[in-house]
């Protein structure tokens, strides 16, 4: 289980006078993703969702708060959670210049996947993600589409117990979108844990079990969508969120 | 934790090596040395053996007796006979090397200040010389004076030992410099594109989210900037032994000078390079570490490039000896340790000193990368 137990994080950051200002991306965050489940953080832009998914990746820290994995914190578990976790980004860009197997042998060492297993995990992976085809060709000459079934692959190639996807879907065309919507979908039938953020509200609507909606740094609302829905007598988490915020001109 | 080093050392590696720019300046960087070693060494030999008829041809405004006509041929001047305002118009127009003019007892010797004037001068001075000393002569035989017992009153013997080969000497302690330069500028390409670099094209993310811990991260990328140093490094020494042979065979300057290093001398200067490849490699990943992006790495990285050459020459220019201190002050240490390879005065508590101070210098750079590198601030270009 993914604990997240007030989460804070400040930073410094120029303000339209080039001076700088403490800005405030999380306060006071907390919730938790149980097993097999597929979390959504949903906010527009600017609301705080990156800045919090790379905390729960270990990538930032927090100012204050924690986020334990099956009760393990980074402060004196770092490496061990991390083994245990994918991060994908919309902005999680991979080595152009090394070819799809030099870059899932990589991981597999990184992860310590056993030695001899390697070559049979890169095969199965790239079965799954039909990848056989450029397995062998630099990364930087691959479509759009490809790379991201390459980076899906660098996620899954180690067998995670924790997704975090991070706008994972952002800029992509419809196909690919769909591989990564299928991908997750198939992870949470195989009882992986999915924090997953987006700013597409009917995507999340489709595929979360429990969905934290964020604006302003801070949690608005949580609960299944079908419970928001309920309780913000909408149809829609669209509608839902704006309900919560007070109309359009109140979103970040 | 070793594997894990590894592993990033190997990445780097696998896009160093799979990098053209990276390439280049690895190994096009010391080409230039030989450049500068041949070029360096035909220019002394140019202006050290000058032909005389680069700089014989001497205007005169007066015209000369038959003795003053041999003295010059024995001088081997080329005598050019002319009006003081014709002189000057020639000397203008580089028809003749210099002129001189006369006024009764008086000769002036006319020209501008440059390697030629400086060469005919002293041709015509030499002529004036021996004239002077005829004339003198002349004078004691006309009134019954021996000239032997006042001309060659003293005798005079030259007994000044070269000790260096002071071309050998510049020549050598200037290459050294520029291989300390191309270690410099090679470094700073692969720490630029493994930290600032990795960070605009927004792979950084990706390898911050791997079971690896900065510092693992951190010596991962340091390993592999410093062995692209090190090549550089070796290479340029390479070039720089075959250029220093080349020249001793090509140039007359280097007549019974042995430019040719010994054993132990290439394996001290292989350890300078190495030492400074590391301090060099430490220096740029911390610098560029805390850019941004490409260009703000590659601007806050150029004063390193001067900052490495400029204690090494300004040493050389004022002839400063390796110490106890000077051994601890990176970039003066390695300068100051290559200049006694090349004279072949190596002392080993100034190479532990060196090596020493480098440790401190790289341990001090990467912990405080280590440390500042989960700061938003360092991680993020924007």
């Amino acid at each position: 289980m993914l604990k997240v137990k007030g989460v804070k994080k400040e930073f410094l950051k120029l303000n339209s006078k080039k001076k700088e200002e403490l800005f405030l991306a999380n306060n006071n965050i907390s919730f938790q993703a149980k097993d097999g489940e597929i979390v959504g953080i949903l906010g527009p832009n600017g609301a705080g969702k990156t800045t919090l998914l790379r905390i729960v990746a270990g990538i930032l820290e927090p100012t204050s708060g924690s986020v334990l994995f099956d009760d393990f914190n980074y402060l004196n578990n770092e490496i061990e959670i991390k083994k245990n976790i994918a991060y994908l980004s919309g902005n999680t860009k991979i080595y152009h210049s090394i070819t799809t197997y030099e870059l899932l042998k990589m991981c597999c060492e990184i992860y310590e996947v056993d030695r001899d297993k390697i070559g049979e995990r890169i095969q199965e992976v790239s079965t799954i993600l039909d990848l056989n085809d450029f397995l062998y060709n630099k990364i930087g000459n691959l479509s759009t589409g490809q790379m991201q079934r390459v980076n899906i692959a660098r996620c899954l190639v180690h067998d995670p117990k924790y997704y975090i996807l991070d706008e994972a879907t952002s800029g992509l065309d419809i196909i690919s979108s769909q591989i990564i919507l299928d991908f997750i979908k198939s992870e949470k039938k195989h009882g992986k844990t999915i924090l997953y953020s987006t700013h597409y509200m009917e995507e999340a609507e489709n595929i979360c079990d429990h969905v934290i909606m964020v604006n302003k740094g801070s949690i608005i609302k949580e609960g299944s969508p079908i419970k928001i829905k309920k309780d913000t007598n909408t149809t829609n988490l669209r509608d839902a969120f704006f309900a919560l915020i007070g109309g359009v001109d109140n979103e970040e | 934790m070793k594997s894990k080093v590894f592993n990033i050392f190997k990445k780097e590696i696998r896009e160093m090596f799979r990098d053209k720019k990276s390439l280049m300046m690895m190994l096009v960087i010391p080409i230039m040395i030989p450049l500068l070693v041949l070029g360096m060494s035909a220019l002394f030999d140019s202006e050290v053996n000058k032909s005389q008829d680069e700089y014989n041809k001497i205007g005169f405004n007066y015209a000369f007796s038959d003795v003053e006509k041999k003295i010059a041929k024995e001088a081997g001047i080329k005598v050019v006979y002319k009006d003081s305002h014709a002189l000057k118009k020639m000397y203008d127009d580089e028809q003749i090397d210099l002129y001189v003019e006369r006024d009764g007892d008086k000769y002036i010797i006319n020209g501008e200040d440059n390697d030629t004037t400086a060469y005919a001068s002293a041709l015509v001075e030499n002529y004036f010389s021996i004239y002077k000393e005829y004339l003198q002569t002349q004078y004691l035989a006309n009134n019954n004076i021996n000239p032997n017992e006042v001309v060659n009153i003293i005798k005079i013997e030259e007994n000044i030992v070269e000790k260096d080969n002071f071309y050998a000497s510049y020549i050598t302690n200037y290459a050294f410099l520029f291989i300390i330069m191309a270690i410099t500028v090679s470094a700073t390409y692969p720490a630029t594109d493994t930290t600032a670099g990795e960070k605009e094209r927004g792979t950084l993310e990706t390898l911050l989210t791997f079971p690896i811990s900065s510092k693992d991260i951190i010596v991962g990328k340091f390993l592999s900037v410093s062995i692209s140093s090190i090549i550089t490094g070796v290479i340029s020494l390479l070039l720089t032994i075959v250029s220093l042979a080349m020249a001793g065979e090509m140039f007359e300057i280097y007549d019974g000078v042995n430019l040719m290093l010994s054993t132990n001398s290439l394996l001290f200067a292989s350890i300078v390079i190495i030492s400074y490849s590391f301090l060099i490699s430490g220096l740029c990943i911390a610098i560029a570490s805390t850019t941004k992006t490409f260009k703000e790495a590659s601007s806050a990285l150029m004063p390193l490039t001067f900052i490495s050459f400029f204690p090494g020459m300004i040493a050389f220019m004022m002839d400063i000896k390796t110490n106890t201190l000077y051994s601890l002050i990176p970039f003066l240490n390695c300068s100051l340790i290559f200049t006694d390879i090349t004279n072949g005065g190596v002392n080993f508590f100034h190479i532990f000193l060196m090596i020493l101070s480098t440790i401190v210098v790289i341990w001090i750079v990467l912990y405080i990368i280590i440390r500042q590198y989960k700061s938003e601030k360092v991680l993020f270009s924007k």
